[in-house]
Order: C-alpha cells, then sequence, then structure tokens
C-alpha cells in the first residue's frame, strides 16, 4: 500500500504548499496560479517521497528515532521504496519501458501527421505538443534507461559488490522519477507545451501552464541523475571486490564512471536552466527578454548540459556494446586500455563542445572557430571505441546470438549517427542543415541506432540474469532483423528531406516534400509494429520462458558467477578477483575465485596495454 | 585480403554513386555553392570511413562465426601497437583535414565580404509569424504575409536580423541561399549572401524565407516568398513600390 | 521481520564512504554555483547600481566568515569529544546563520524599492541570494538536526561524521558566498 499513501501524502502535501502560496500571493496581489503550483508540487513531492516508504526507512533517522528496512518480500517490494539495487534496477526499467512505448506511440502520431503535407491528425497546437512530449519523454528514457536501469542492477554484481554505496540515496533517486513522467503526462491537460524538448525562452516563459509542468519534470528528473551518478562514483570507487584493481574493472564499470562524472556536474546547469524559466514566470524576473535579458543565456546554459547528456547516453552503451561484443566474440576486448583514454579524453571534451549547438543562434562570431575544432577533436576518442570493436571481433569465434546482433547493429547505425555529427560540426555546413531533418535524422541514428540498439541488446543479454529465464532466440532474431532493416529505412532516409530544404517541428510543409515522407512514415509504422515481437518475448518468456542457467553464455565476469536472479546479497559467497575479466582463450587469467584465496595473486600486474 | 578488396571495391562504387547524384539541386549563392561542395567533400572523406565498418562487420560475421553450442575460445589478442597507432594517425589526420578544409576555411569563406560594401542591404525583423524587411535607402517595406521578397542577382545582400522586444526567437532562413541566421529580441545578427541565380518560389519551393526556429503555433507557416531577379528589373520594382 | 543491513564494504569504513558521498555531492552543488555566477554577466553585465548596500554586503559577509570560524570549533570539539564545547559552538553557528538570513530579508526589502525582480539587476540580485540563502536554510536546518541529536548525549561515538558533514556543508554555503559577494556587490 505504500503507493496509495504516497499519493495520498503528496495530495496533503499539495494542499499544504499550494495554501501557503495562496496565502502570500494574497497578500502581494500577484497572479496566484503559478506560484501554487511550484510550491504545492515541492510539497507534494516530498508527502510523495514520505509515503512510499522514505519516512519509514530514512526520514525517522533526522529526528532520532529508529528506522526500519526491509527490501526482502514478493511482487509487493517494487512498489515501494526499497533500497536493493536489483529492485531499483527492475523499478527503473519497468517505468521507462512503458515511457518508451508511450513516447513511442506518440511518434506513430507525429507519422501520421507527416505522412503528407497538409494538416490532419493534429491541430498546430497539438502536434508541437506531441512532439516536445515525444522528444523529452524518449530523452528521458536514454538518460535513464542505461544507468539507472542497466547499471543499477548490473553495476554492483560486475564489480562483486552487495549494493550500492548509498542504497538509500538510490532508492530516491528512482521515487523521484514516477513524479516526472505524471507531471508530463498531465502537460496535455493544461494547454501543453510547445517549445520542443530544448525549451528555449521566450517561447518557453510565455507556454501556458503544461510549460510550467515540463520544467518543474525536467527539474526533478534533473536531481534524479545527480544523484545516481554520485552514488555510481561512490559505488565504484569504494565498493569494488577486493582485487578488483582499476585494470581488471569491466569495460562496462569505467563506462559507467565516465558518464555518472557528467551526470554528477554537468546536470546541475539544466537544473538551473529551469529554474530561471520558473523564476521568470513567477517571480516576473527579466533572464531572458531585453532591455537587460540575453536570450543566448539560456542556450549556452542547457546545451552546457545537453551536450553532455548526449555522452551521458552513449558511454554506457559503448560500454555495454564492447562488454557484449567481447563475451560473445570469446575474444578480450581488444585495446582495453585505449578504450579507457578515449572515456576519459570524451568525458573531458564533452564540457567544451556545448555551442556547437548555437552556430546559427548569434552568438559571438569568434566563438564559432573553437567550438567546431574541439567538436571535431571528438571523433577521434570516438573512433578509438570503434577500433576496439572491430579489433575484438576480427578473428574471434562469433556466436551469432541476439545480444551480439544488437551490439553489432550499435556499430553500424552509430558510424551513421556519428559521421553525419561531422557534418553538422562543421559551421559551413551547419548553417544549412541546422533545424532540419537532417539533425532529426543525425541524432536518432546516434540515440535510437546508439543507444536504443544498445539497450536492447544488454536488455536481452541481461534477460536471463535478471529474470532467472531465457527468452525465445527465434522471436529475438525476428524482432532484430525486423527493427534494424526497417530503423534504417525510416531514418536514413529521413535525411533526404533534411538535405533539400525541409525543417523540423512543422506539422505541415512543402507538398513537393511529400515522397519521402511518405516513405518515411510507412517505415516507421513498421519499425513501431516490430516492437511487438519484442514485447510478447520478453512478457511471455518471464512468466513462461525455460529456466535459465547461472551463465547461460559462458561469460566471465562476476555477475554470472552468481545465481539468476541473484540472492538479495548477491554473492553467497564473496568473491576476490584475481586477474581482468576478458582472459578468453588463456588459461592464466582467472578472473576471480569465491572463498579463500591467496593475497598474492592481487599483485598480478593489470593486463593489455 | 578479401576484406581490403570488398573495401575498396565497395568505397568505389559509393564514391561513383555519389558524384553522380545531384544531392540537393543548384544553391542559388556563392555561400551556398561552398557549402554544397563541403557537403559533398565530406561525404566523399566519410565514405570510405563508413564502408571500412560495413565492410569489418560483413566480413567478420560470415568468415569467424562459430557454429555448435561449444563455447570455443579464439586466440588472446588483447592489442596490437600497429593497430592501434596507425588508426590513430589516420583519423587524427581525417579530422585535420576535416577542421582546415571545409571547417576553417568554410567560415572565412562565409565572412569574406563582411568588410565589403553591400549592393543592397534589408533589416530583417521577426515576429509571431510573420516577416517584415525594410530595404535600406530604398524607401521600401514589406509587411504582409503575403508579399514577395524580391532580391536582385549578381548582387552581395546583406541582411540585419532581429526580432520584436517582447517576442520570440526566430530563425530567418533562405534554404534556396543555404543560409540561416537567428532571429533574437534584443540582439541583431548579419549574414551576407552573394546571389548568383535567377529562381522564384512559384519553380522551386526553396527560394522562401523560412522560420527554422520553433516559435510557436504557426511557426510552420512562417515564411515569404522570394524571387531573385535581373539587378535591372529589381531597381525598377523598387521604382514601382516607392512610387 | 529481517532488518538488511547491507554489508557495506570490503575495504572502506563507512566514514569514508559518507565523506567521499560528501564532497562528490559538493562538487556537484559548486558545478551550480558556477552556472549561478556565469548567468549574472549575461543578464545585466558588469554594472552594479549605486544604491545597493555596501555597508550591508560587507557586514553580511563578515557575519557569514565568522560563523565559518564557530562551526571548525565545534567540529573540533567534537573530534576531541568535548561535547558542551560543541553545542555552543553549533548554536552560535546557527544564530548567526538565522541573523545572516535576516540581513538577506532587510537587503530585500530595500532591494524592492530600487530594483525589482523585474529589472535586470534585480533578476540577478535576488536570484544568486535567493538561491543561496536557500542553501542558508538548509545548512542552519541540518545543523539543528545535528543539534537535536546530540544534545543529550555524552560521546560522539557514532554521530562524529552528522558533525563533520553539516559543518562541511556549512564551509561549503559560507565559500559559496565568498564568489557571489564580489560578483554582485564589487563589479564595476
Ligand atoms: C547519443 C546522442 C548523441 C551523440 C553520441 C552525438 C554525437 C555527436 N554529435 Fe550530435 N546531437 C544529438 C545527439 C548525439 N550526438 C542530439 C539529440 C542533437 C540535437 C538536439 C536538438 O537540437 O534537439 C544533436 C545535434 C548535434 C549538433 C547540432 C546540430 C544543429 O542543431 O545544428 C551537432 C553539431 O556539431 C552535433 C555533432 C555531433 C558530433 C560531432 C558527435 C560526435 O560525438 C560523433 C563522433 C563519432 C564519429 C565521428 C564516428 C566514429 C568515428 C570514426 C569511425 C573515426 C573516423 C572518423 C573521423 C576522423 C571523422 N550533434
Ligand atoms: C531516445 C530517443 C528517441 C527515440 C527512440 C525516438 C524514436 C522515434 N522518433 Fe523521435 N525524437 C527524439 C528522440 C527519440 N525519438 C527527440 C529528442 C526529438 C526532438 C523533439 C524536439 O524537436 O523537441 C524527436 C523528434 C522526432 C521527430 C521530429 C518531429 C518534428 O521535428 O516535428 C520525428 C518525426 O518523424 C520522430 C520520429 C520518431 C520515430 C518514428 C521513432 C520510432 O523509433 C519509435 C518506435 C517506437 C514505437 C512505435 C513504440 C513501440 C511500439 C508499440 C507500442 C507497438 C504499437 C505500434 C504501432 C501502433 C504502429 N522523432
Ligand atoms: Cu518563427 Cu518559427
Ligand atoms: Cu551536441
Amino acid at each position: 500500500m505504500p503507493l496509495v499513501r504516497g499519493v495520498i501524502y503528496a495530495a496533503i502535501g499539495f494542499a499544504i504548499g499550494g495554501s501557503i502560496s495562496l496565502g502570500i500571493t494574497n497578500m502581494t496581489g500577484e497572479d496566484y496560479k503559478e506560484p501554487m503550483i511550484v510550491l504545492g508540487y515541492v510539497f507534494a513531492i516530498i508527502g510523495w517521497l514520505m509515503g512510499v516508504g522514505m519516512w519509514k526507512i530514512w526520514g525517522r533517522e533526522w529526528f532520532g528515532k529508529s528506522t526500519v528496512n526491509d527490501p526482502t518480500g514478493g511482487w509487493e517490494r517494487y512498489l515501494k521504496f526499497n533500497t536493493d539495487h536489483k529492485v531499483i534496477g527492475i523499478q527503473y526499467l519497468a517505468t521507462l519501458a512503458v515511457v518508451f512505448l508511450l513516447a513511442g506511440l506518440l511518434a506513430m502520431g507525429l507519422r501520421a501527421e507527416l505522412a503528407d503535407s497538409g494538416q490532419n491528425v493534429f491541430t498546430k497546437n497539438t502536434y508541437n505538443t506531441t512532439m516536445s512530449l515525444h522528444g523529452i519523454m524518449m530523452i528521458a528514457v536514454a538518460v535513464a534507461a542505461v544507468m539507472g536501469g542497466f547499471s543499477n542492477y548490473v553495476l554492483p554484481l560486475i564489480i562483486g559488490a552487495e549494493d550500492v554505496a548509498f542504497p538509500r540515496i538510490n532508492a530516491l533517486s528512482f521515487w523521484v522519477v514516477p513524479p516526472v513522467v505524471v507531471l508530463l503526462l498531465l502537460t496535455p491537460l493544461f494547454g501543453g507545451f510547445d517549445f520542443g524538448w530544448t525549451a528555449y525562452p521566450p517561447l518557453a516563459t510565455q507556454a501556458p501552464i503544461g510549460g510550467l509542468l515540463f520544467e518543474l519534470a525536467f527539474l526533478t528528473f534533473g536531481i534524479s541523475s545527480i544523484l545516481g551518478g554520485l552514488n555510481f562514483i561512490a559505488t565504484i570507487i569504494t565498493q569494488r571486490a577486493p582485487g578488483m584493481t582499476w585494470g581488471r574493472m569491466p569495460i562496462f564499470a569505467w563506462s559507467v564512471l565516465a558518464a555518472s562524472i557528467i551526470s554528477l556536474t554537468a546536470t546541475q546547469w539544466v537544473a538551473y536552466g529551469m529554474l530561471m524559466i520558473i523564476f521568470e514566470r513567477v517571480f516576473n524576473m527579466v533572464f531572458f527578454s531585453p532591455p537587460g535579458g540575453n536570450a543566448l543565456l539560456y542556450e549556452h546554459i542547457f546545451w552546457f548540459y545537453s551536450h553532455p547528456a548526449v555522452y551521458i547516453m552513449i558511454l554506457p552503451a559503448f560500454g555495454a556494446e564492447l562488454e557484449i561484443i567481447s563475451h560473445f566474440a570469446r575474444k578480450p576486448i581488444f585495446a582495453y586500455r585505449w578504450v579507457v583514454r578515449a572515456f576519459a579524453a570524451i568525458v573531458a571534451l564533452s564540457f567544451v563542445v556545448w555551442a556547437h549547438h548555437l552556430f546559427t543562434s548569434g552568438m559571438g562570431e569568434e566563438l564559432a572557430v573553437p567550438f567546431m575544432v574541439l567538436t571535431e577533436l571528438i571523433s577521434i576518442p570516438t573512433g578509438i571505441i570503434f577500433l576496439s570493436a572491430l579489433g575484438t571481433v576480427w578473428r574471434s569465434k562469433l556466436r551469432l546470438k541476439v545480444p551480439l546482433l544488437f551490439a553489432l547493429a550499435v556499430v553500424f547505425n552509430f558510424a551513421i549517427g556519428g559521421l553525419t555529427g561531422i557534418f553538422l560540426a562543421d559551421v559551413a555546413t551547419d548553417i544549412a542543415l541546422q533545424d532540419t531533418y537532417f539533425v532529426v535524422a543525425h541524432f536518432h541514428y546516434t540515440i535510437m541506432g546508439g543507444e536504443m540498439f544498445a539497450i536492447f541488446a544488454a536488455g536481452y543479454y541481461w534477460f536471463p540474469k535478471i529474470t532467472g529465464r531465457m527468452y525465445n532466440e527465434t522471436l529475438g532474431r525476428i524482432h532484430f532483423a525486423l527493427m534494424f532493416i526497417l530503423y534504417n529505412i525510416t531514418f536514413l532516409v529521413m535525411f533526404i528531406p533534411g538535405t533539400v530544404g525541409m525543417n523540423r517541428r512543422v506539422a505541415e510543409y512543402p507538398p513537393e516534400f511529400e515522397a519521402m515522407n511518405l516513405i518515411v512514415s510507412i517505415a516507421a509504422f513498421g519499425l513501431g509494429l516490430s516492437f511487438l515481437p519484442w514485447i510478447y518475448n520478453m512478457l511471455n518468456s518471464w512468466i513462461r520462458g525455460p529456466k535459465a542457467p547461472d551463465n547461460p553464455w559462458g561469460a566471465k565476469t562476476l555477475e554470472w558467477q552468481t545465481s539468476s536472479p541473484p540472492p538479495l546479497e548477491n554473492f553467497k559467497v564473496m568473491p576476490t578477483v584475481t586477474g581482468d575479466p576478458y582472459g578468453y582463450g588463456d588459461e592464466s587469467v582467472v578472473h576471480a575465485r569465491f572463498g579463500k584465496s591467496s593475497p598474492s595473486s592481487q599483485a598480478a600486474p593489470a593486463e593489455g596495454d | 585480403m578479401t576484406a581490403a578488396l570488398i573495401w575498396v571495391l565497395l568505397t568505389v562504387v559509393a564514391e561513383f554513386a555519389l558524384l553522380s547524384l545531384n544531392l540537393f539541386g543548384d544553391a542559388a549563392t556563392k555561400q551556398g555553392q561552398f557549402i554544397d561542395d563541403a557537403f559533398i567533400l565530406l561525404m566523399a572523406l566519410a565514405i570510405p570511413v563508413f564502408t571500412f565498418v560495413v565492410t569489418m562487420i560483413g566480413y567478420v560475421v560470415i568468415k569467424f562465426r562459430a557454429d555448435g553450442d561449444e563455447l570455443e575460445d579464439a586466440a588472446p589478442v588483447r592489442t596490437h601497437k600497429k593497430w592501434v597507432g596507425s588508426w590513430l594517425i589516420w583519423t587524427t589526420l581525417l579530422t585535420i583535414v576535416v577542421i582546415i578544409y571545409p571547417g576553417y576555411v568554410g567560415v572565412q569563406e562565409l565572412r569574406e565580404t563582411h568588410e565589403e560594401e553591400a549592393d543592397l542591404t534589408v533589416n530583417v525583423t521577426g515576429r509571431r509569424w510573420q516577416w517584415s524587411y525594410e530595404y535600406e535607402g530604398r524607401a521600401v517595406s514589406l509587411f504582409a504575409k503575403d508579399d514577395m521578397l524580391i532580391l536582385p542577382n549578381d548582387s552581395l545582400i546583406r541582411f540585419y536580423v532581429t526580432s520584436e522586444d517582447q517576442d520570440v526567437i526566430h530563425s530567418f532562413w533562405i534554404p534556396a541561399f543555404r543560409m540561416k541566421i537567428d532571429a533574437v529580441p534584443g540582439l541583431t545578427t548579419k549574414f551576407d549572401v552573394n546571389t548568383t541565380k535567377i529562381g522564384n518560389f512559384n519553380d522551386d519551393v526553396n527560394f522562401r524565407v523560412q522560420c527554422a526556429e520553433l516559435c510557436g503555433r504557426d511557426h510552420s507557416l512562417m515564411f515569404t516568398r522570394v524571387k531573385v531577379v535581373e539587378p535591372a528589373e529589381f531597381e525598377q520594382w523598387i521604382a514601382d513600390q516607392a512610387a | 521481520m529481517t532488518i538488511h543491513v547491507p554489508n557495506v564494504n570490503h575495504r572502506f569504513d563507512p566514514l569514508t564512504i559518507n565523506r567521499l558521498g560528501l564532497w562528490l555531492f559538493l562538487v556537484s552543488d559548486a558545478s551550480f554555483f558556477i552556472a549561478l555566477l556565469s548567468s549574472r554577466v549575461f543578464v545585466s553585465g558588469t554594472s552594479t547600481p549605486d544604491e545597493i548596500n555596501q555597508v550591508l554586503g560587507l557586514s553580511l559577509t563578515v557575519l557569514l566568515l565568522l560563523s565559518s570560524l564557530t562551526a571548525y570549533r565545534a567540529e573540533v570539539a567534537a573530534e576531541n569529544n568535548d561535547m558542551s564545547h560543541m553545542k555552543n559552538m553549533l548554536l552560535a553557528t546557527m544564530g548567526m546563520g538565522i541573523l545572516f538570513v535576516f540581513g538577506v530579508g532587510y537587503e530585500w526589502y530595500e532591494a524592492l524599492q530600487h530594483f525589482p525582480p523585474s529589472t535586470g539587476f534585480g533578476t540577478v540580485l535576488f536570484t544568486l541570494t535567493g538561491v543561496h540563502v536557500t542553501h542558508v536554510a538548509t545548512g542552519i536546518l541540518t545543523l539543528g538536526f545535528v543539534y537535536f541529536r546530540v544534545r543529550k548525549i555524552e560521546t560522539i561515538g557514532d554521530n562524529l561524521f552528522a558533525v563533520e558533514g553539516a559543518v562541511k556543508w556549512w564551509h561549503f554555503v559560507d565559500v559559496a558566498w565568498v564568489f557571489i559577494y564580489p560578483t554582485l556587490y564589487l563589479l564595476k
């Protein structure tokens, strides 16, 4: 019943916060609505968190009272504030799968509208709201599904820990996500928000109440990813199994560490961006309008987060991809150390390239060249990831299971996504391509083709570990084939309207571009249907699938050395790491021993160059 | 060896296809032609990289696949100095090339005319959801949605772009010219074009001013038809308007 | 009912892990303040109106620095298990903190007359001080909770991190002000 209690407490919280605000606005004579929503929401969130169990597990402690924490139990444990990282991982994955399907259905709506040049399915305003909702919901999935979902489940296992460093903060970072989803889904009832996922003011400051809900949602979501990043960094530093030196750490853990550094620091900026808009709305401040204010301020602050954010999405995806490729190629990750260096370089560069989204914004002209140069430098470390993937499969023994198929598709798709990024990074070509469908195709190639495919790879790969059951391989292959082909048709063709002069974020467009859009729409509907075998496979296998062995893939990383699904404390006997996890074809490398171990083996040097 | 051959073959075919296609029609300005050439060049450079990835994946999947269910390990090659080294060198070289040309050179190219005196200066103002134009020194302004923006061919045209103070951000884009710049309240931005081609909206939709920054409900309809005419015809039109 | 005490760790004790967590959080929040400070030049350039109350600004700064000193004394006392001194110092810190909040309140009262939030400088002033004073409030609240917990106990025991953490947080909030003060008052 924690959920019900959460909702009730949230309602009470809203009533309290709302009345305080009403009291104040009554005195000052300001418009009451927006302040009431903001303050009410703050209190509602607190009520919600306390209701779902934070009070029992955590809050009492602040007042010097005893706390009770019981993360065990049947299915109810998924419906309350629970500190077990495996439960939290599943909570994230389930929530985000729903969000993904909803956002995907919205995309189907977009494609229906865009199938011909006129206006048919939506009015212009609802089109904009639909488009913006699709964008922000998908971004939320992209940011949180690998980090919140898979890293939460897998990271402690893969480094041989019992849990994350701060289990309660971990639970907190999940439980602020449902309010985000609820807020976003409520926006259409409050006039929607018609400013895209980027929310540029002054448009965003003038939008209806729905816009305010969007800003509160994005802000809350930011808090979640900050706390998540903090937790993963602390976990990786402090919770690795004895003997797991940095050189023996699985690449997935490295990628999560890299992404966490970004989400710990950069996310604060988008929080500030949202706060500025909220302040401008609620307190009539003038950040963005002349005289005094400057609309470019927001663009800089927003992209200072949102560019690094794309690497929060893609880095763990790369990590999962390389992890899977190595285990299915039965060959060590090629140039492991260079990959780690590449992650470090990408993190560093990601903070200094944001203005490549502003080449046409009217920012200072002298900024264009430095930002172009820095942006294009990112292709060098990103290229290393490709080298590693291709070097690993070369002369390997590939087992073409579904996870590997998806992982190889990531390499293919992201090559297109990344290379088209270079066209956008070049100032001259970007001036023509900015805000056209070329950009839309670019980021669907990087996010969906790169990250989402990696998420599906990870989903199939870790499915047996998470559920204790096997998925159906044939259905998986069907899903892969359909999704890969239809995805590529959809988004490859989408580059064309971009180059011939169709801008994004429009519900109607010149009839000359109709044919290509129709192809895209048809392929997109097929793409949508290709998820049906996936949905069926996942649900059916989870309930009825054959029992999975502990280590169906014969992989060497630690998460496969415990039962499927793992017990509450992850390992019955804690592991001691004695070598790197990619010792395929090399009997002398043993990743871990369980039980008593000889400390001398810990001193062995790490492998790879 | 085989893989290398396939790669070369694929690359040649793809490059050939690229050069024989006309991707976007001709740009109507000098700057636009540079941008189109830059695009083609980037494509030409991207193709070998992409075909390399494709060849590798395809080849590997066919050649090195392990059938059967027993687990069989491959030879444990962890790294290979020469491969890593040459990969780094090649990607760095490529990056440097694109940074210099079309990157740096492109920026200079687009700014080349900044010091010159323009043949025609147009002050553009964005407002939801319509553009207005003022021909500087010609006593002609266009305000109505249905007006057609007439511009002279073979001229250096300078656009100063802004948005009304209490309005939102728009973006002034003429697809046929390939150029765009945002219209920001409180800020004046500009770009230059050297027109090189006669054309008009009725023959080519890309002769239009299109707002390219989401600005709310009628963002998609925030466009003006454009017509580029001979300079003499342009002067005639100006004279008619002023009269 | 089973009580799950995560056997956190193999090599690090809980105190170290908590310290690490706090430091990470400070790094993150520092990033927020950088964003905050950088927006100042965008919104109202580097101009500072003459009406701003320089005396008040300077007094607030001095007050906050003093409170940092007492906070530091509290931490040292906690480490030495000198409970009564620690409690006094905690109270003193909170007292100065509350004074600071009132000082900012007065500053706002004056600012509303000269530069309300709807002007460029008002926007900056209210945002910077507003965000900062919220931090101060959380600092006072945290110190309050800590005080509440230690008020009756004889030895510090498990509560050392509580004191240390609250004090570190307080120092952080003070350092943030040290950057905000010149950005707001002294830029010309
Ligand atoms: C996961 C998400 C993701 C990733 C990883 C990337 C990666 C990159 N992106 Fe992308 N991008 C987005 C998501 C992403 N992007 C989104 C969402 C937007 C639009 C937001 C909006 O406006 O709504 C966007 C927009 C965007 C723009 C702004 C366009 C505009 O609005 O005008 C630019 C401009 O520079 C850009 C560039 C790049 C570059 C250079 C990379 C590089 O990191 C790519 C590097 C990779 C490679 C180059 C390929 C592999 C390398 C090799 C095989 C080596 C050899 C190659 C060379 C030497 C070139 N992106
Ligand atoms: C993770 C990121 C992500 C993902 C996965 C997707 C997935 C898809 N996107 Fe999205 N998209 C964005 C992120 C993403 N998008 C962003 C950030 C924007 C920018 C917004 C902005 O401009 O502000 C955008 C914008 C955007 C546009 C441009 C809108 C505009 O500018 O006007 C379009 C247009 O075609 C589009 C299409 C699609 C399609 C067809 C899919 C498909 O891949 C979706 C497929 C999934 C499903 C369909 C759901 C699952 C299937 C079922 C439930 C079965 C039932 C199926 C049927 C009924 C057919 N997207
Ligand atoms: Cu004006 Cu879009
Ligand atoms: Cu970017």
